[in-house]
């Protein structure tokens, strides 16, 4: 393959499948259909198909204010650099085939430390608008992210460790390969999930948010196309944490490989379809946490992931060590 | 693009409730239009918790003297381009307050205002109709008084008759 077509290809894969262009419109799907579940639930009709789309380009036709007392350039930064965090990751991840298009031995590593990039984006941007609100949020922000990213990294641990390799590819083959380990990774994807709904700050872990007691916490002050980045970050971060936790808990897009030969055409359509039915079915489980549970304190938030999901990702390394030497799955 | 823009300003109105004196019975109105018996979120309104997010501030009551600064405070506050809804006869114009030492007659003594709503208190179901008229006419070539003014120079052909909007506030600016 010539140098310039290679530089092609990648140039598509990074801005158009499955990079950017995907994303964004997989990401304003998602958001819809979370929104509409949500109103569902609560016996509400719910937003149309195309309400995501529409906040976002009136978002980015408004006024973009900077308060006279933000640090203008961290203030303008910060949702750029936290679309940019969440926007890498899916080059990690499989999605169609068993192979994501730039795998590498340790890029588990790559996306988590990616994932986190929006957090501090928002500590950054919301410290900086000076706002009382803003500030009094980030810190909740600061004291959530200690309570989710070590259940996160321990829960994401469990099948790395049993398919021995740091690739997210490499554990969503093996994975898929051996689909009776499904079951022995509940726990460490139930961490996982309620992990993930935290890192969103969505409920019952939008303590930063708490719209009844800090009006907006660290987005308070950001309106315009900055408020619309940071939104699309959020529906981005939803979608690849989604595609995260099925690659590494449900084997990607397995069993895609058993219907037709995953190098073929149909294999990647089946496997897209896969990777489909399974990021949905993960959001669709996020968007009922949303809609059943109520907001707790931050305390309450800290104790629930120190006591309980810390412990349970470590009982899920432990089993996965008791299988893994037993050899009961072949 | 400007359709499309315009198409997305009427398609995704936020709105910022803000209460300048009212009885509460407005108050609870506009609460009741969002629930799910009304479902304002249909028309893709969400209620937002800071000016910076709104699009569209619905007033209720009279205004009071210690209300005003801070309702001109939060109106400055909120991006352009926005929209001002007068919810109920307080805000329209005093209401049983009129003439009262402690308060204004209305909202647009103090901001200007492009919709009223009028009851008292208001029903949901008026909420929803002025609120989806007011999307209706600022779009493009709108009739939303304000709105015209301001886009002078961009939308010169607008040559739309006067809608439910009362021209006198036209007049006043």
């Amino acid at each position: 393959m010539s140098l310039a077509v290679e530089l092609g290809q990648s140039l598509f894969y990074v801005l158009v499948f499955p990079g950017f262009a995907f994303l964004f419109g997989y990401a304003l799907v998602a958001e819809y259909a979370d929104r509409k579940l949500y109103a569902r639930l609560q016996n509400r009709v719910g937003p149309p198909a195309v309400q995501p789309f529409a906040d976002f380009l009136k978002l980015l036709s408004k006024e973009s204010i900077v308060p006279e007392d933000a640090e203008g350039t961290i203030f303008e930064a910060a949702p750029i650099v936290a679309l940019a965090g969440v926007l890498t990751p899916i080059l990690y991840v499989p999605i169609w085939s068993v192979e994501a298009v730039f795998a590498f031995q340790g890029d588990l590593i790559v996306v988590l430390f990616l994932l986190t990039i929006p957090s501090f984006a928002l500590i950054f941007g919301g410290w900086h608008s000076r706002n009382a609100f803003g500030q009094v949020g980030t810190v909740r922000t600061l004291t959530q992210l200690f309570g989710y990213e070590i259940p996160f990294f321990l829960a994401c641990l469990a099948p790395a460790v049993a398919a021995g390799t740091w690739s997210v590819s490499g554990i969503a083959s093996f994975v898929g390969t051996r689909p009776l380990y499904i079951p022995v990774f509940a726990i460490g994807f139930a961490v996982a999930l309620l992990s993930l709904q935290a890192k969103l700050e969505r409920i019952p872990f939008d303590v930063p948010e708490a719209e009844t007691e800090l009006v907006t916490g660290p987005l308070v002050e950001y309106s315009g196309r900055k408020l619309a980045l940071f939104r699309l970050t959020k529906d981005v971060e939803l979608v690849v944490g989604a595609a995260l936790l099925s690659a590494l808990f449900l084997g990607g897009p397995y069993p895609a490989g058993a219907i037709a030969d995953v190098g073929s055409t149909a294999g990647a359509v089946i496997g897209f379809g896969v990777f489909l039915v399974k990021t949905l079915a993960i959001v669709f489980v996020l968007t009922v946490l949303r809609a059943v549970l109520a907001r707790l304190r931050i305390e309450q938030l800290v104790s629930v992931f120190y006591l309980w999901l810390v412990p349970l990702a470590l009982i899920q390394l432990a089993v996965v060590g008791v299988v893994g030497t037993t050899e009961v799955i072949p | 693009m400007g359709k499309l823009l315009e198409w997305a300003r009427s398609a995704s109105p936020w709105i910022l409730h803000l209460n300048c004196g009212s009885c509460n019975g407005c108050d609870i109105e506009t609460l009741d239009s969002l629930m799910p018996r009304y479902d304002l979120e249909r028309f893709g309104v969400l209620k937002k918790d800071t000016p910076r997010h709104a699009d569209v501030l619905v007033c209720t009551g009279p205004v009071t003297r210690q209300m005003e600064p801070r309702l001109e405070r939060i109106y400055e506050q909120m991006p352009e381009p926005k929209l001002v809804v007068a919810a109920g006869s307080c805000a329209a114009s005093g209401g049983v307050f009129q003439d009262c030492y402690s308060c204004h007659d209305g909202v647009d003594e103090v901001i200007p205002v492009d919709m009223y709503v009028p009851g008292c208190p208001i029903s949901p179901e008026a909420l929803i109709d002025g609120l989806v008229r007011l999307l209706e006419e600022s779009g493009e070539g709108g009739k939303a008084s304000r709105l015209r003014e301001r886009s002078e120079g961009i939308f010169e052909d607008s040559d739309a008759p006067a809608g439910v909007i009362d021209d006198e506030h036209v007049a006043d600016t």
